[in-house]
């Protein structure tokens, strides 16, 4: 016999957009809060601040004339080529700024998920692990690329128009595919990095320190290595100098440390495996019995 | 009628401890009690069918299809956690809308359905302040909200009760039973028999990852050989009634409660002894006040099954 019930399914008559982009929703999420945390736009803002001077930079170049009494000889420094570029890039306030960042707004990524339990709510949706990891990359990429990618072709552009010809772009047709790449070899490398961390605790403040101190040990313990076995290899051990080695190698620019820029990228490749491999397995749905 | 929830031969373990031992169940429409001490397996079993976990062994299927590594089948799924699972820093409002975003909904839609979930719960008017500042209550309605807030076919609860006050309990069950009322299929666990007596009679015990038993209360009862049944019958002359039964092969034990009027009859044939009993009642005009089953509940078909 049928069951009797006292009301049907209610079909639902709406519009069902399609899911391109299943991920969209997890990075809207980690955006809006990163920017709900105090003092993050202070932050977010500062870091701003290198390409604030790196426009202003490139006005004077093009009105030396006019501010010569001001720039006294430092003319030197406003001649504009790859090396002003890779210079932005690489100025310790906008690595320092970012890595603020993505350690204050986007540490907590994966650690506030594990410590409120909430894989179990995004897996019990039409999400994938590998949606949610994208999603939560592209968290990091939106704040890596938009001190990165975005004020470099901004500062091309900028450049172009206080110039008022295209000669600097004939001269360096290159250049916005270098800004493009490492903007790119950044947005890759923290991804990994800070979900890495976010993923090894289930507190953001303990992630905070992690993320800021495997950065500066990697660099104090390359000074010590170095110290004691005098190689330029050594440097191998520090991100930041694996980081410098492969921004010089993008931009055509004289490696600093006396290596193939190609150890370097395998360093920093490694590094996102190992990520990815730990990510796999801290971002499974719950274990009942620990 | 086909199950709608199919697991086959699943065991789920953790290092050497043993999870979920080769459980095979199909479940139907409406509501299905799991039923279970703390640590029986129930939540193994939970995040087996939503796709939390993998088994090491066996398959889960809803309507038939695979449910690892199957996203898509959780637009038909609701599922509502044990533990709270959200972040305290947004509002009921907020919750509920980022949540409903993985479906795909236009903007309108999202916050149609969200303003219905939470009328549903009664959380309407509390709806912008911070989950931080909900009781345990409002949690609990949150929890079920997010569930059934895209209208699935199917409702998963994990101790959707624990911890509300007795007033919370009784809306939630109204609203599980609503759910059921509208053809759908609802899980719940518990380890609390009341709470899963409010809401079903269809029920599976588990216990120690091992499906004890399936079907209703006295479907259940029936199957339990080793226990006769307990039948309670309060009489103006419980000593006259008894006499009537002396001699009566099939029935195992008569007691005498301290009250002085009940006798207390122990018995496999439960069925045969109703018909007996109408005929010497009727034959002695014997009073009769209450006949009752003592232990027809699910508190004594458990304990009897555990071997408490």
């Amino acid at each position: 016999m049928a069951t009797v019930r006292e009301k049907g399914y209610s079909h639902w008559d709406g519009r069902l957009e399609e899911r391109r982009f299943p991920w969209w929703p997890i990075t809207r999420t980690g955006i809006l809060l990163a920017f709900r945390k105090k003092r993050f736009k202070f932050l977010f803002a500062g870091a701003f601040f290198p390409a604030i001077v790196a426009l202003v930079g490139l006005y004077v170049s093009e009105r030396l004339e006019d501010f010569k009494a001001f720039i006294q000889g430092s003319d030197r420094l406003l001649n504009i080529g790859p090396q002003y570029f890779a210079g932005y890039f690489l100025n310790d306030w906008l690595l320092f700024m970012i890595l603020l960042v993505l350690a204050y707004g986007a540490g907590g990524l994966i650690a506030d998920d594990l410590k409120h339990n909430s894989l179990q709510l995004y897996f019990s949706r039409p999400l994938s692990k590998k949606d949610y990891l994208v999603g939560k990359m592209s968290v990091v990429a939106f704040f890596v690329l938009i001190f990165t990618a975005v004020p470099g072709l901004i500062l091309i552009i900028f450049k172009l128009i206080f110039a008022g010809s295209f000669k600097f772009f004939l001269q360096y047709p290159w250049l916005p595919l270098s800004v493009l790449g490492y903007s790119a070899l950044l947005t890759a490398f923290f991804g990994f990095y800070i979900l890495l961390m976010s993923a090894l605790s289930k507190n953001s403040r303990y992630v905070f320190v992690l993320t800021f101190g495997t950065y500066i040990f990697s660099t104090v313990l390359y000074g010590i290595l170095n110290g004691i076995f005098r190689t330029p290899y050594m440097a191998l051990f520090s991100i930041p100098a694996n980081i410098q080695q492969a921004k010089a190698f993008i931009f055509g620019l004289k490696l600093p440390h006396g290596f193939p820029a190609v150890w370097s990228f395998a360093v920093l490749t490694g590094i996102c495996a190992l990520s990815a491999f730990v990510l796999g397995r801290k971002t499974r749905s719950v274990e009942v019995i620990k | 009628m086909s199950a709608v929830i199919a697991a086959t031969n699943l065991s789920k373990w953790y290092g050497n401890v043993l999870g979920l031992n080769d459980v095979t169940l199909e479940l139907e429409e409406g509501i299905t009690g799991l039923l279970g001490p703390n640590g029986a397996g129930k939540s193994t079993f939970m995040k087996l069918i939503t796709g939390q976990l993998k088994p090491n062994i066996g398959t889960v299927t809803i309507r038939g299809r695979k449910v690892w590594n199957d996203p898509e089948i959780f637009r038909g799924i609701g599922f509502c956690t044990e533990q709270d699972v959200f972040y305290e820093d947004v509002t009921g409002w907020e919750f509920l809308k980022g949540l409903l975003r993985f479906y795909g909904y236009t903007p309108a839609e999202i916050a149609e359905r969200a303003a219905r979930a939470l009328d549903i719960v009664g959380l309407t008017e509390d709806k912008d302040r911070l989950i931080r500042g909900y009781s345990r209550g409002m949690r609990q309605r949150i929890k079920f909200a997010q569930a059934v807030a895209h209208d699935p076919e199917i409702l998963i609860l994990d101790e959707p009760l624990s911890g509300l006050d007795p007033l919370g309990k009784r809306k939630l069950i109204r609203l599980i039973r609503d759910f059921k009322s509208q053809g759908r299929t609802v899980l719940v666990s518990s380890h609390v028999l009341p709470e899963i007596e409010a809401l079903t009679s269809r029920i599976v015990l588990i216990h120690q990852g091992k499906i004890l038993a399936q079907g209703d209360i006295p479907f259940i009862r029936e199957l339990i050989e080793k226990h006769p049944h307990q039948i309670s019958v309060r009489s103006s002359d419980p000593r006259a009634l008894a006499a009537r039964f002396v001699g009566d092969t099939s029935i195992q034990k008569m007691t005498f409660d301290p009250d002085g009027r009940t006798v207390v009859v122990e018995t496999h044939q439960r069925d045969g002894f109703f018909g007996r009993l109408t005929g010497v009642v009727l034959e002695a005009g014997i009073e009769v006040d209450e006949i009752s089953s003592p232990d027809d509940n699910l508190q004594s078909v458990f304990e009897y099954l555990v071997e408490k």
